[in-house]
Formats: C-alpha cells, structure tokens, sequence
C-alpha cells in the first residue's frame, strides 16, 4: 500500500457526503477517481456500514416495554423513597476550604522561590575583603615620583597592613625610598631621615602601619 | 418538554419527568446494551441499571453535556463491567438470541435474508466492545464524532479512526464467516458423496 493510500483511507468512511473537512475532500476526491485499490475499500466500507444498518437491534414489542417500565418505575420508587439520590455537585461556596489551602501553598511556593533568588547579604569576611581592597587601592594610587622635600614624610612610606599577603611591599618601598633618596642631596638626606627616625620614636609612623621599610 | 427542562425538573426530584425521559431514551440505551453485550436478557437490567445510575446521579449532572451523551455514557460504562465480569467468569452467550428477539414485520429486514443478519451479528460480537459501541452510536444512534467522542472518551479524531477500523475488522471477519461457511458446505457435500458411494 502506498504511504499516501495509507494516509487517506482513515477518512474514506467520510466519503463523499459524511463529515469531512474540505482540506482532506480535496485531495481524497482526485485520489479515489484514479486510485482503484481505494475505490475498492471504499465500496467495501460502504457495505459494512449498510449491513450494519440493516440489521439492526428488532424491537421486542410493547410488552417488553410496559414490562421494562413497571419494573424500572418501582426500582426508581424504591431508591427515591430510600433517599439513594446523590446530592447536588457542591456549589462555589462548597469549595472555600480547597480555594484558601490553594492559594496558601501558592504563597508558600512564592516565598521559597524568592528567598531562593534573593542575592547573600555580606557575611563577616566581606570587611576584610574590603581592607584589602582598599589597601590595594592606596597601593596603586601610590605616587611613582619622588616628591618634593617639603611634603610630609607619610607620603612618602608605602606601608601595607596585612602581612605576607598580596604583593610584598617591601621590594617596592625599597626601590622607592632609594629611588627617593638618590635624587635628594645629602643634607636632605640627613633631614628626612631625622624627621623619620623622630616618627620612629615617637611612633607616629608604626602606629598606623605594621610594616615599613626604609634604607 | 425539552430535555433540560425535564432533568431540571428530575433534579428537584421529580420522579415523573425523570419516566419521561426514560420513555424517551430506553429504546436507544436497550439497542446499544443488546448490541455489545449480545444477550436481550441482560440488555434488559443493564438498560435498567443504566436508568438507575442517571436517576441516583442526576443532581450531579451539569447541563454543559446533551443528557442523552451523559445517558449513552452510563450505559455503555455498565456494558463494560459486565463483560469484564463475563470474561471473567466466562458466562457463555448464543449469539443467536439477539436475532431472534421480534425479528418480524420490519421493511428493513426483509432486505436482507436471515442469515446474513447472522453472519453480520457473530462478525460484530467479535469486535472489540469498544468498536462495537462505536458502530452502534455512529451508524444507528447517528451521533457525530464529537458526540461519540464525549460518550467514550478521547478525541473526535481517534473516534474517526476507531470508526474506521472496526468497519475494517467487520469486513474482515464477515469474510473470514464466509469462508467457513463455505468450507463447511464443501465438507458436507464431500461427506454425502462419500456415503452414497
């Protein structure tokens, strides 16, 4: 049998006058005409349906019928009189406790969602992540030439507040504070390690800072 | 009386409208229980059953349906069980019965010869049950697919395809009853050659 054969013969029994939607009549009528396996199953599908229709239930007469009456009409007595009639389908009112315990779980549903979408809020580490990013910041916005003399000495000491962590400072304070050194002259020189080792004692440098490195 | 009417009216508990619809409908519900389940005896309690599930459960019947689908649906719901409880117990039934219930005075049978009724009824009771509900509402109730569809269950589609297919296993089955109708006449003429000889 042929795919499109295959395809059609499901709404033969439509065929031509039964309910068939216009889309598949136009291509069945075209088919039938020349497709004689499907002319054949046509007839064929026509002659069951009439043996069907000609042989049908006979009617077993008015006697079976008052007989079929008086015996259901005291059956249905007997149920009515019993009360075995089911009540009426609840009305909307009926259906409130279903309705509240409904739109409850949907409130709980939405409220799991939510908290489950909802960003972290920042935990006790967070402080020192931001410690440690603002060091870095004062790391970076550090001044890359040596400043004039007459600037505080604070300015000049690159410092950091965490130890071993990060990039070590003290590979880049050294090169600064030579660098700084080398392009000062010697009484300068004097004069600003004076000041800094006075800091030094009085501790105005290391209070602050937990390390430090000078040449 | 329309049949809205007449359930609004059986769903107050009137018992005489709810008569008025079985009047209406028995002849339908008792035609489609003889057909699936071949017995006019138990065609007969199971329309009454039948009738009886539509009167306890009528309160609950929403008019969105045709009372008359929501009747078929009942019947053929109590057809079901009792062939699942006849299989199971393998209560066996003569398909003869059904055709010989009032066969006479009616135009249509005479067109077709006693025999070939018989032949149609043993090929239909071999249908599936749910192949023969579908001929019997689509080509003697003359519901439409939509219709048959809510009677049964599914789509007005595979009610379609349903159709189609137990016509198909009707013809099968006529063939394969004329095929040993056939082989039986052969054999009987063989029998009485041999016995003269």
């Amino acid at each position: 049998m042929k795919w499109q054969c295959a395809l059609l013969q499901r709404w033969l029994p439509e065929y031509p006058d039964g309910d068939l939607p216009a889309f598949w009549l136009r291509r069945l009528k075209p088919h039938v005409e020349r497709c004689t396996r499907c002319r054949q199953e046509l007839a064929a599908l026509k002659e069951m349906a009439q043996a069907v229709r000609t042989s049908p239930v006979a009617d077993p007469g008015p006697e079976f019928w008052n007989d079929f009456s008086r015996e259901l009409h005291l059956k249905l007595v007997q149920a009515a009189q019993e009360g075995r009639m089911a009540p009426a389908r609840s009305s909307w009112w009926g259906r409130i406790p279903y309705l509240a315990g409904a739109s409850a779980l949907a409130a709980l549903l939405l409220w799991v969602a939510v908290s489950y979408q909802t960003p972290r809020q920042p935990g006790p580490a967070s402080p020192q992540i931001a410690q440690q990013e603002g060091t870095t910041e004062k790391l970076a916005a550090a001044p890359q030439a040596p400043a004039p003399a007459g600037q505080e000495p604070n300015n000049y000491l690159y410092v950091s507040s965490n130890h071993g962590e990060g990039t070590p400072p003290e590979e880049d304070l050294g090169d600064d504070l030579d660098s700084t050194l080398s392009g000062m002259t010697a009484q300068q020189k004097e004069t600003f390690l004076k000041r800094l080792s006075q800091q030094q004692k009085d501790g105005s440098c290391l209070k602050r800072y937990s390390s430090i490195s000078w040449a | 009386m329309t049949d809205a009417q007449l359930v609004a009216r059986a769903q107050d508990g009137d018992l005489q409208a709810f008569e008025e619809l079985v009047v209406k409908y028995q002849r339908e519900i008792y035609g489609l229980a003889c057909r699936m389940v071949s017995d006019p005896e138990e065609a007969k309690d199971l329309s009454q059953q039948a009738f009886m599930q539509a009167f306890i459960y009528i309160r609950s019947f929403r008019q969105d349906a045709q009372f008359r689908t929501w009747l078929f649906r009942i019947a053929i719901n109590q057809c079901y069980n009792f062939l699942k409880s006849r299989k199971k117990f393998g209560e066996p039934v003569d398909c003869d019965e059904v055709a010989l219930v009032g066969e006479e005075d009616s135009p249509e049978e005479e067109l077709v010869s006693r025999d070939e009724r018989q032949r149609v009824y043993a090929a239909l009771k071999k249908l599936p049950p749910k192949q023969q509900a579908v001929l019997t509402l689509k080509l003697e109730q003359g519901l439409s697919y939509q219709e048959i569809s809510e009677v049964l269950g599914g789509t007005p589609g595979a009610a379609r395809v349903n159709y189609c297919q137990a016509l198909k296993n009707l013809k099968k089955y006529l063939k394969s009853e004329e095929e040993d109708e056939v082989a039986m006449r052969t054999s009987t003429a063989v029998a009485t050659r041999v016995s003269r000889r």
